[in-house]
């Protein structure tokens, strides 16, 4: 009789033990929480975020320093984006000169082109950004070089420095229209035989000027000007949610300093 | 052990497709050097441009006059293999020469219109 009791009250003796340790832990486990968060706040660690390479950005403001000292004529701003990447703004008139700088100099050395591209922002006086991406396989570094034209001004060609610049030149011609002088062979290369119109300027409709289908009595396909109108279209493009809230607010790329008097003669005393 | 097998491998390639081996990089450097800072001297001398490179090739043709032994004299300049240093030399003259013709210690040639570089607008 007194062992079957005891069976009985094995299982339930047990089980509070278990609890009472189990308790326990939670309340040592909520004690580490909270010694951790009140040590945590002063370094706060936000790994979705990158962080910041302050040496990285120091080396890059002193080459873009170097660059626009040794290049005033040309240089209108320099700057490092929120991605730590150098910027260096120039007139159009200097493309050759400071892309040849770039390229043939000791210590720049970006013998290789990487992109070439546009950018399409109508409200402003030139409104075609031209934007060349360098890099240096020798100091393992990349530069953005950006210049400014509009639809009458041609640009001069990068052919003669990079020839890899032919197709990406080529490539902005058909999209946007801008007009490469001296390119060795500017003709369209991405849109179809009897194209008209540069798809990525911003005036340009979503769906076209003309489609496209095959009619059957014909026995072709033909090309017919589009007959839905524009304004009959609504395109939503918003999404009613915000995808990224914390990138919402969109910091101004730091500009770098330039010494304007490093290239004038000095004054005799 | 590791640098003399190097050196024998190095007799015959550079390791770099279409770069080939060259016997005698010293006279080649210095006349590189020479031309170079003849055309640097047409610069007006306080122009950045000749500053700048006129320290780098002088400094390199130091080491070009008084080291011989192409090995060591490659871990001095510290500019890849020798004939690496030949092809940023011959380039550096190009540069130079073109530089005289574009005059980029000018004072700047316009500003931008305003918010040309402004972003986001």
């Amino acid at each position: 009789m007194a062992s079957k009791f005891c069976r009985l009250l094995r299982p339930v003796v047990a089980n509070f033990k278990r609890t009472r340790f189990l308790q326990q832990a939670t309340v040592a486990t909520q004690l580490c929480r909270n010694n951790t968060q009140s040590t945590g706040t002063t370094t706060e660690k936000r790994p979705t975020i990158r962080a910041p390479d302050t040496l990285m950005r120091k080396t890059l403001s002193e080459f873009g320093q170097y660059v626009a000292e040794n290049l005033p004529k040309y240089v209108q701003q320099v700057q490092i984006t929120n991605g730590d990447e150098l910027d260096i703004m120039i007139h159009p008139d200097g493309i050759l000169p400071v892309m040849s700088f770039l390229k043939d100099h000791h210590s720049c050395q970006f013998l290789n082109i990487v992109d070439l591209t546009a950018v399409d922002v109508p409200t402003r006086q030139y409104r075609f950004e031209i934007v060349y991406m360098l890099m240096s396989l020798k100091y393992n570094s990349r530069i953005k070089v950006k210049t400014y034209t509009d639809e009458l001004t041609p640009i001069e060609s990068v052919c003669s420095v990079f020839a890899g610049a032919n197709w990406y030149e080529r490539e902005i011609w058909d999209m946007f229209g801008v007009f490469f002088a001296n390119h060795p062979d500017l003709r369209r290369i991405l849109t179809d035989y009897g194209f008209e119109g540069h798809p990525f300027r911003k005036d340009f409709p979503l769906a076209g000027y003309v489609e496209v289908r095959y009619d059957d009595e014909a026995k072709r396909v033909v090309v017919e000007p589009l007959e839905l109108a524009q304004e009959f279209r609504k395109f939503e493009c918003s999404s009613p949610w915000e995808t990224f809230p914390k990138y919402r607010q969109i910091t101004d790329a730091e500009e770098v300093p330039i010494n304007k008097e490093a290239n004038k003669p000095q004054e005799k005393k | 052990m590791a640098g003399v097998s190097r050196k024998i491998v190095r007799c015959h390639t550079t390791g770099l497709t279409g770069l080939k081996v060259i016997k005698e990089p010293h006279e080649m450097l210095k006349v590189l050097y020479e031309k170079t800072l003849i055309a640097l001297n047409k610069i007006p001398p306080t122009a950045a441009y000749r500053v700048n490179t006129e320290q780098i090739v002088r400094n390199r043709m130091q080491h070009v006059l008084t080291e011989r032994d192409v090995q060591v004299l490659e871990e001095k300049i510290d500019g890849g293999q020798i004939e690496e240093v030949i092809l940023q030399a011959q380039r550096e003259l190009a540069l130079a020469r073109k530089m005289i013709e574009w005059k980029p210690w000018e004072p700047l040639v316009a500003q931008a219109p305003k918010n040309q570089w402004k972003w986001p607008i």
